[in-house]
């Protein structure tokens, strides 16, 4: 059923009227479940809600919600009568925290002291990435060691000649990289300072 | 590289007396009394019936020091405590200071057996539904709260008192007035 042909038959009369204030009706309920969320909880809901994030105060580690013991089972009770006297989750919360302190909280508050749980592993996460940057990009500005050096193949400094015809190529010069320190060789430039150290070797006395 | 090393050694050192420093704070503190969010805060209100009299309201009780002890007939630290109560109930009652015992989590047989039995004389109350032990954020028992006149918490003990203890403590507020 489309829109034009339900306007039409509105037109007719009463009956398509009453079509048009159902669908109307349907789409108002549709917008406010849509808006509202869930639909509210019953009491006994709020009150598992509730107990779910206070921390049984003479149990260990276990919330009131899940907790057998006598006194869990009478804070659920208050919990039921302060619903039916009108506070609200956070009020009941709040009273129970007056009482207990903090530590009645199955999670800590997100303001105080007790708060930093929440903002801590960011800040530090914050730090870490940042100093991993900036070593990370001082090691890249780095001046690089020479080809006998540990250095990855292809990112050497600049060549100090053009290599020659033949010369195995090393790789293009990187970017931003120093251009001080000892004078690079090229491979043919390395053999020639190899042959003439061996001839020197040969023409000394002994 | 040894200037270097000598500031790491020194930053070290640093690091370990702050530690230090910090866990010998706690060196001195009596690990009995309880930093509760309620001392120094106006002693929740209630009014529960007597296990022989009337009903005790709190509030009544305002303008005189009140020993609220939380104890139960099973537990063996609350009779530790007894004597203790009872010295303090026999030595300040006419000096404006009420005892009064708060039965936790027990049977009305029960509570009134240990009573009788252990020559208990200062009012006893009982707290069905534990209201009152949740209002004073009780974690077992004993525990013990000192109201001063103004009707504000002034101390929080876990576990037994000892009669010098809650002397010095009721004498500071007798002898000085209300506070």
């Amino acid at each position: 059923m489309n829109a034009a042909g339900t306007l039409r038959r509105a037109r007719t009369g009463l009956p398509g009227l009453l079509v048009l204030i159902a669908l109307a009706a349907g789409l108002a309920t549709l917008v406010i479940v849509a808006v509202s969320g869930r639909p509210p909880a019953s009491q006994a809901q709020q009150v598992q809600q509730i107990a779910a994030g206070l921390h049984c105060p003479i149990c260990k580690d276990l919330s009131v919600a899940d907790s057998p013991a006598p006194l869990a089972q009478q804070m659920r009770q208050e919990i039921a009568q302060k619903l039916r006297a009108g506070e609200s989750a956070g009020q009941i919360r709040a009273g129970f925290v007056a009482a207990y302190g903090d530590s009645v909280l199955m999670s800590p508050p997100r303001q105080g002291v007790a708060g930093t749980v929440y903002y801590l592993p960011v800040l530090v996460l914050a730090g870490g990435l940042i100093t991993a940057f900036l070593v990370l990009r001082r090691w890249l500005r780095a001046p690089q060691p020479g080809p006998h050096g540990a250095g990855p193949p292809g990112v050497g400094p600049p060549q100090a000649s053009p290599p020659q015809a033949g010369a195995p190529r090393a790789g293009p010069p990187r970017a931003g990289a120093s251009q001080d320190g000892p004078p690079q060789l090229s491979a043919a430039q390395r053999r020639a300072v190899a042959r003439a150290v061996a001839r020197l070797r040969e023409e000394e006395p002994g | 590289m040894t200037s270097r090393r000598t500031r790491l050694l020194a930053g070290v050192v640093a690091a370990v007396a702050v530690i230090v420093a910090f866990l010998m704070t706690g060196l001195g503190r009596d690990p009995s009394v309880f930093a509760s969010p309620l001392v120094g805060r106006e002693a929740p209100n209630f009014t529960l019936p007597q296990l022989d009299g009337p009903p005790v309201t709190l509030a009544k009780l305002r303008g005189q020091v009140v020993v609220i002890n939380f104890w139960a007939s099973w537990c063996t630290e609350c009779q530790v405590e007894q004597a203790a109560l009872d010295q303090t109930w026999q030595q300040f009652q006419d000096s404006g200071v009420v005892v009064i015992g708060v039965n936790f989590q027990d049977t009305v047989d029960a509570a009134r057996s240990y009573v009788r039995t252990d020559g208990v004389t200062y009012p006893v109350v009982e707290d069905a539904g534990s209201k009152a032990a949740l209002a004073y954020g009780l974690r077992g028992v004993p525990e013990t709260f000192v109201v001063n006149r103004s009707g504000r918490i002034v101390k929080h003990v876990i576990g037994p008192v000892g009669a010098p203890a809650l002397a010095s403590e009721i004498n500071s507020m007798v002898g000085t007035g209300a506070r």
